[in-house]
């Protein structure tokens, strides 16, 4: 039979290989484009002679020999035909060299192409999509819309049939699966079944569009494209937040956002006239790249990766173009230039983010999007803190102090410092520096507080010398504060002067000056500001409360740093000083509270009061007079202290919950242009450091021109990639959604529209597909309803072993979609059959399930993702979507089944079957988890006979009731391990505790063990993890 | 395969698919079930593109960048210039560069020492020895390693591109300094498919450093399939009791209670094959099977149980701690028995930025023994002929202090520009040197070696030509030397 049909078939082919001309675009060009572009084509720089095959102006133009490339109708006295049928060596091309050739039939077509006038067509993508007369339906076959036209026209001309429409138990679950990656329960099966009516079939799917779960199925794949993950990706691989961002895309598709609106927002959000915090978080898109911190990285080479990343992807993503060939040099088979993709370039290189992200959460530019509750919440606080200060304020305006004091007989108070080093340090103290060791100097060449000797430094940038490791610490006391002399030299001063502190970590810091010491940029007891530098050119002594600096009462220090930023500074004696403390009796007297800050120390105090109190009483004036009262009475008067302490108590406690709302308001990264442009240039090979020439933003115009008021920076870009005349956008996003649907897209590359890329295999399908989706207004949803509708999706997806022989891949699309599941699908749907998934949308990513010690082995030990801690409870069973993506160690049971790693934009997964993938499905805790769970649901749901119990299992796993062959098979393996797990009672134990979900004591727990080893062995089926 | 057709087979012209029709039917069928195994199959003795003389490889990778001038890369003149200015000055008004020092400071150095003050030159502070017939220069820390001398072959000119580690390492395992392309070891599968039935082709184990324990992250992108099938992804086997993800029961079934489920989901497969005839079913009953005879030859490949005394005593005592560079040694040479392909190691915590005198000792004690024993080990059984060592870091180190000179504290900061990588076994000449640094070994001398020559190299050696085993993917074809890589010949035996 097989055999018939093929002499048939060729029988067909002889006929009308005579009469059916070439196509340029379809036949010749990618010829041309794979052997000889590489020489002859777009890129200048590789150009080896003067002959340019890849466009209609050069390829019919005289040679410098006089000879012509190409004459139309004369293939004998074309030059290239010469050139590739050529007995000489030295001669034919492609060079043999090149380990490139032209078989015998390649050579014909070129010969037949210049035979039959050498037509010469623009690459089809680059044309803007026509509309092609619909072709006319073919009788007895079901045609629901244009889409079965052109489908079936192609069927009929290469004499195939279309299969007949798969039963409703099919259609229903390979249409929920694809529109929402879940399968269908059983009850949503049973209305179906039951439901005659004509529209039974439209009303599922338009249930379907409007489920929530529609949005999170097709952000899913979107994601892949963004690169979406949740931590930075280089070297530390830290946890970076822009979840708000995969949220938003849930929302979009959820909301139907128009696909021209969804680009705008995402590339261009923020260059909207008012953009909303909505908008500024869809432009997360292209901060989604990988960036790094690692040590030693050159700022200005990661400037350039992340534009160029953002290029290809965009590129990738709208236009289907492989800008990265043009890093380097002139695209070698598309026309985009080097320099185009610098323009292109400029549009993303004058970001306001650094290069260098500090491994942080949230690298900035970003912003905070606080819930609405979230905002009321902080109103109603404030508002609350207001009157609590208020009624503070008017306590202190009511209070009638007067001074019992004397005013003639003050206590005697007296500083105790306790030095901790002076001319030796401490026992046991490891001195370094950097650069070069401690030095201790003597005079008289060198200023000295006490003692013989000070300690030295002079340098340039960030210096410092420091001791750790003293074997005696120096215990902290209540209310020490912690002082040293330094004198920095009036010719040669520092920025910065820093004093750190070591208690087991060097986290306890105090500067003077410029914020360019260690741990600059905190403003905490990691890096405190202290004021101004000291006086230049005489000892200073410096104080510090030992609480600002964060030790407390009790800590031990081994070690202590004298820092510096420039300069040349001298240091001595160094140590605490236990502040004497006011009695309560004292504190009741203003006047003994200030002559104790005159003689003992002010550092405790804030530091406008400070400046204050350095004023000579009678030299204030009245403001600051009162000012200083104000502060005594509210910080150590005991008696208006107390009538203070109910609403500073209450302020205390609306502020810690203030905080913790701040602290819960999810932030996420965004675009922001700086407002100085970086100029980009031309890079030599792509070389950071080669500039050439610049160039500044814009688009290449052999696409299309772009609006005629589009503003010259990223929104430009976007609205010329949504321009209706754009001749890739369209098309590239509705190949994707097919591709979404069938397996393959019309054009199989669905990355690549190039000339590299592969031709589609239904080119007025897919221009009226594009065409329809522009004149529909970009309707995202009503293109996938248009997509479902049609009778070519709704196909048995049965194969005939003839129709696998001649098209395996089922490009004529002669049958149903028939492939496996994504990663993701395949994980939920066990979850949502198990009845564990929680059906929560969005929010910050979760732990569930992975094998032990992934991380740890691998990661960095200083990285904040190194140790992986599993979430618990109902984080186990959220949706894989929100599974948290580290880039450097994907979660494993997601790459397995060909999950891209995220670091680069993917438009395309890999489908493959690999035995690493059959261990998954029996041996991931997962899966026997949820295998356990439904074997309770088929217990107490599945009626109460063993043949009920699996059609229940049956239903809700495959959408279908088994087979006889089937139930035979799988009741006699039920009864096999009911009588094993009579005899183990141990097993039944070990399987029902499997995960960390509950499991029901009260049903028979043999029989559940039983029914778990079954639904487990439907899990591993290959129909369970393939849509059919 | 000729991806370079790859349109002409599948858009489907009525013409071209009626053509297929011929010469199809059944070899476009059979390829999306076994491409690359049936591919695999008929080349693995007679090599993808000429006759390979190895037929694996055990890459033993020094994650974070070995210091050569403490190794291998000795130089007696630097004794002489022991805290000299490395650097030479220029003077913008004369444009000259001055007399004192020794190299131009032309190339970048990283934001680690690019603020340092001086460059001193920094001599190593161990001591070092000529060792065997061909008087190779290996330091006193790595006493075993000095034994084999004879065996390896020293390539003193690596250079590199990257100056970051994962940058560079990203390089030295994918061509490439940014993620997303295919490993070494995936391109070797893809080329070459696999020489067994029941392990992965390419297995990749880690061990952690004790010089700078926690430091050097590896990333599974080291061993990633990039764009081709993911059946080339690396396989990692770990320590401890499930040396393969997944590959234990939940359970804990016994072997009969797994071979009967696996043999049940057959049956039920099989019955939907009758139903749909999708060969992907198929493909699912044989990948099943290959689980399951790997839950069986895993835990035999990794259970040393049986290894005779002298061969865990040679080994030396941490060769019994699972997730020790020395156990890993051992596993790879069992793996490479059992016809694994490519064994990649890597052993992290080579980054003696500081405190080099006393983390590089630790560093090479981790090393030394078992990767001495693993080249006898090799010779001993015969299969050193056929089995390619290779051994090196994603770059080299300073000749320059970072630090200063003197301090207890300092090292050496990471160099690109020259380092040393030894190779053994499978094609390559033994006892031998190549290339050379300057006197200071700042710069190459003679016979640079770039990472790309070396992987053309390495391929080679395994018969294949790296300008020939190309993938196309987004337009592009691509290949694992990208448009670079010459063959070092001199080097091969």
């Amino acid at each position: 039979m097989r055999i018939i049909l093929i002499l048939l078939l060729m029988v067909i082919s002889c006929v009308t290989n005579a009469v059916e001309p070439i196509s340029f675009n379809q036949q010749i060009r990618p010829i041309l484009a794979d052997r000889c572009f590489a020489c002859h084509g777009p890129d200048s720089a590789q150009r080896v002679s003067d002959m340019r095959l890849d466009q209609q102006e050069t390829i019919f133009k005289e040679l410098p020999s006089g000879e012509f490339p190409v004459i139309k109708g004369k293939p004998d006295e074309s030059e290239l035909i010469h050139r590739i049928v050529s007995d000489d060596e030295e001669l034919i091309m492609p060079p043999i060299d090149s380990g490139k050739s032209l078989s015998e039939q390649e050579i014909d077509l070129i010969k037949q192409w210049i035979s039959e006038g050498a037509d010469w067509n623009k690459h089809w993508a680059y044309e803007a999509p026509q509309h092609a007369p619909l072709p006319r339906p073919i009788k007895k076959w079901q045609q629901n819309n244009p889409i079965d036209l052109f489908v079936q026209d192609r069927l009929k001309e290469l004499r195939l049939r279309p299969e007949n429409s798969a039963d409703k138990e099919t259609l229903i679950r390979r249409l929920t699966l694809d529109l929402t990656g879940l399968p269908p329960t059983v009850e949503e099966i049973d209305n179906f079944l039951d439901d005659d009516s004509p529209e039974a079939y439209e009303q599922v799917v338009d249930r379907l569009l409007k489920s929530p779960r529609y949005g999170e199925h097709f952000a899913r794949s979107w994601l892949d494209a963004a690169r979406y993950a949740d931590t930075h990706g280089l070297h530390l691989d830290n946890e970076r937040s822009i979840w708000p961002y995969r949220d938003w895309v849930i929302q979009a598709f959820n909301n139907n956002m128009p696909f021209d609106k969804f680009t705008i927002e995402q590339l261009a959000g923020d260059l909207l006239p008012t953009p909303s915090l909505n908008n500024r978080v869809a432009t997360g898109f292209n901060r989604c790249n990988v960036t790094t911190s690692e040590g030693g990285s050159i700022d200005e080479e990661y400037y350039v990766r992340y534009a160029v990343d953002r290029v290809e992807t965009t590129a990738t993503v709208w236009m289907g173009l492989t800008a990265g060939c043009a890093v380097c040099h002139d695209h070698k088979f598309d026309p985009l230039s080097q320099k185009e993709f610098y323009q292109l370039f400029s549009y993303f290189f004058s970001l306001t983010e650094r290069a260098m992200d500090g491994n942080a959460l949230l690298p900035p530019p970003v912003v905070k999007i606080p819930s609405e509750s979230q905002i009321a919440n902080q109103n109603r606080i404030a508002s609350e803190i207001k009157q609590q200060a208020e009624l503070v304020q008017k306590i202190l305006a009511d209070a009638k102090y007067t001074d019992s004091f004397s005013g003639s007989d003050y206590p005697a108070f007296e500083k105790t410092d306790r030095i901790w080093f002076d001319d030796t340090l401490p026992a046991g103290a490891k001195p370094e520096g950097n650069p070069g060791p401690w030095a201790f100097v003597e005079g008289p060449d060198h200023p000295i507080y006490s003692g013989k000797n000070s300690s030295t430094r002079t340098g340039t940038g960030l210096i410092q010398h420091f001791f750790h490791g003293a074997t005696d610490p120096f215990i902290i006391a209540e209310n020490d504060i912690l002082f040293a002399y330094v004198y920095l030299d009036p010719d040669n001063p520092p920025e910065t002067v820093q004093l750190q502190f070591n208690d087991g970590t060097w986290e306890h810091r105090a500067y003077w000056g410029a914020d360019k010491g260690h741990g600059a940029g905190r403003n905490n007891a990691s890096n405190k500001p202290l004021g101004p530098l000291p006086e230049l050119g005489k000892w200073v002594r410096l104080e510090v409360p030992a609480t600002t600096v964060g030790l407390k009462p009790g800590a031990k220090l081994n070690g202590w740093a004298f820092t510096q930023f420039g300069g040349t500074v001298h240091w001595d004696q160094a140590g605490a000083m236990g502040a004497l403390q006011l009695s309560a009796e004292q504190k009741k007297s203003y006047a003994i509270w200030e002559y104790f800050l005159k003689t003992i120390s002010t550092a405790a105090l804030p530091d406008p009061i400070k400046k204050l109190v350095a004023i000579e009483t009678d030299q204030r004036n009245e403001t600051q007079s009162k000012q200083l009262m104000t502060y005594y009475l509210e910080n150590v008067n005991p008696k208006t202290m107390e009538l203070l302490a109910p609403p500073k108590q209450k302020q205390v406690e609306l502020k810690k919950e203030l905080e913790a709302i701040e602290k819960a308001i999810p932030s996420t990264l965004v675009m922001e242009d700086r407002k100085e442009p970086r100029v980009a240039h031309i890079l030599e090979r792509g070389e950071y450091t080669e500039k050439r020439d610049a160039v500044e933003s814009a688009v290449p115009d052999w696409l299309g021109e772009p609006p005629v008021d589009a503003p010259q920076n990223r929104m430009g870009l976007a609205q010329w990639l949504v321009s209706p005349t754009h001749p890739l956008t369209a098309r590239v996003t509705v190949n994707r959604y097919w591709q979404h649907y069938f397996g393959t897209g019309l054009v199989k590359t669905s990355e690549d529209f190039g000339v590299q890329g592969e031709r589609p295999s239904h080119p007025e399908l897919l221009d009226w597909l594009a065409l329809s989706f522009i004149e529909s207004g970009w309707d995202v949803k009503q293109f996938q309803k248009l997509i479902v509708m049609s009778s070519t999706y709704q196909q048995s997806s049965r194969v005939t072993p003839q129709k696998h022989a001649l098209d395996p891949e089922n490009r004529m699309v002669s049958h149903g979609p028939r492939f496996r599941l994504d990663a993701e699908v395949i994980r939920d749907q066990v979850l949502a059959i198990s009845g564990l998934m929680i059906p929560t949308i969005g929010g910050k990513s979760v732990k569930p399930y992975q094998p032990a010690g992934l991380w740890k082995p691998v990661g960095f030990g200083g990285s904040n993702t190194s140790v992986f801690k599993q979430d618990t409870g109902e984080k186990l069973y959220r949706r894989s979507m929100y599974t948290f993506w580290k880039r450097t160690v994907p979660p494993p049971t997601m790459s397995i089944f060909d999950a891209p790693n995220r670091e680069t934009c993917q438009v395309r997964r890999t489908r493959t079957n690999t035995p690493l993938q059959a261990l998954v499905l029996m041996n991931d805790v997962q899966f026997v988890e949820a295998a356990r769970r439904f074997a309770e649901l088929v217990v107490t749901h599945g009626g109460d006979q063993i043949d009920q119990r699996i059609g229940y299992l049956y239903r809700s796993v495959l959408a279908r009731n088994p087979k006889p062959n089937e139930l035979q098979l799988v009741t006699q393996l039920y009864n096999e391990h009911l009588a094993e797990f009579q005899e183990q009672p141990e097993a039944v134990k070990s399987l029902l505790s499997t995960g960390e979900s509950d499991h029901s004591n009260s049903l028979d727990q043999t029989e559940l063990a039983a029914w778990t080893m079954i639904v487990h062995l439907i899990f591993n089926l290959s129909e369970t993890v393939t849509k059919g | 395969m000729n991806e370079a057709n790859e349109f002409l087979k599948h858009v489907v012209t009525r013409r071209q698919l009626l053509r297929a029709g011929a010469a199809g039917v059944g070899s476009l069928a059979l390829q999306s079930i076994l491409a690359p195994d049936a591919l695999a199959k008929k080349i693995q003795s007679s090599g993808l593109h000429f006759a390979p003389k190895a037929k694996r490889i055990i890459f033993l990778f020094m994650n974070g960048a070995p210091s050569q001038q403490d190794l291998f890369d000795y130089k007696p003149e630097v004794d002489k210039h022991h805290g000299a200015e490395l650097f030479k000055t220029y003077d913008e008004k004369t444009e000259k560069w001055s007399t004192d020092g020794f190299v131009k400071k032309t190339q970048r150095l990283t934001g680690m020492t690019s603020g340092q003050k001086g460059f001193p030159v920094a001599r190593s502070k161990f001591k070092f020895k000529q060792h065997g017939q061909s008087r190779a220069w290996i330091s006193e820390l790595l006493p075993h390693t000095a034994k084999i001398a004879d065996e390896l072959c020293f390539v003193k000119s690596m250079h590199t591109e990257a100056i970051n580690h994962d940058p560079g390492v990203t390089f030295f395992q994918t061509g490439h300094q940014q993620p997303g392309r295919p490993s070494m070891g995936s391109w070797m599968s893809y080329g070459l498919g696999t020489e067994n039935d029941n392990l992965p082709t390419f297995c990749v184990l880690i061990s952690n450093g004790t010089g700078r324990p926690g430091s050097q992250p590896v990333y599974t992108k080291l061993w990633s399939n990039g764009f081709l099938p993911g059946v080339h992804q690396g396989v990692q086997f770990r320590g401890g009791r499930t040396p393969v993800l997944y590959l234990n029961s939940q359970t804990g079934e016994t072997v009969d209670a797994r071979k009967r489920m696996i043999s049940r989901i057959e049956a039920l497969n099989q019955l939907q094959i009758d139903t749909f005839g999708d060969p992907e079913i198929a493909t699912r009953i044989a990948q099943y099977e290959m689980a399951f005879r790997m839950q069986m030859s895993v835990p035999e490949a990794t259970d040393i149980s049986q290894e005779p005394q002298h061969v865990l005593d040679a080994y030396g005592p941490q060769c019994q701690m699972p997730g020790k560079f020395a156990a890993n040694c051992l596993l790879a040479r069992r793996l490479a028995e059992r016809g694994v392909r490519f064994i990649q190691l890597y052993h992290r915590g080579w980054d003696q930025h500081g405190g080099l005198i006393t983390a590089l000792p630790k560093q090479c004690n981790d090393v030394d023994q078992a990767q001495a024993a693993l080249v006898n080990d090799l010779k001993q059984r015969g299969m050193l002929d056929d089995t390619l060592v290779i051994w090196g870091g994603e770059f080299g180190r300073t000749a320059y202090s970072q630090g200063a000179l003197g301090d207890a504290a300092n090292g050496r900061d990471h160099h690109p520009r020259c380092f040393t990588y030894w190779m053994a076994g499978g094609g390559i000449k033994a006892g031998f040197t190549y290339g050379e640094t300057d006197d200071v070994g700042y710069n190459i001398a003679a016979n640079g070696v770039h990472v790309h020559d070396f992987q053309a190299t390495v391929m080679h050696l395994m018969g294949i030509d790296h300008e020939r085993l190309t993938f196309k993917y987004q337009g592009r074809r691509f290949r694992l030397t990208d448009v670079h890589g010459k063959i070092v010949k001199p080097i091969l035996a």
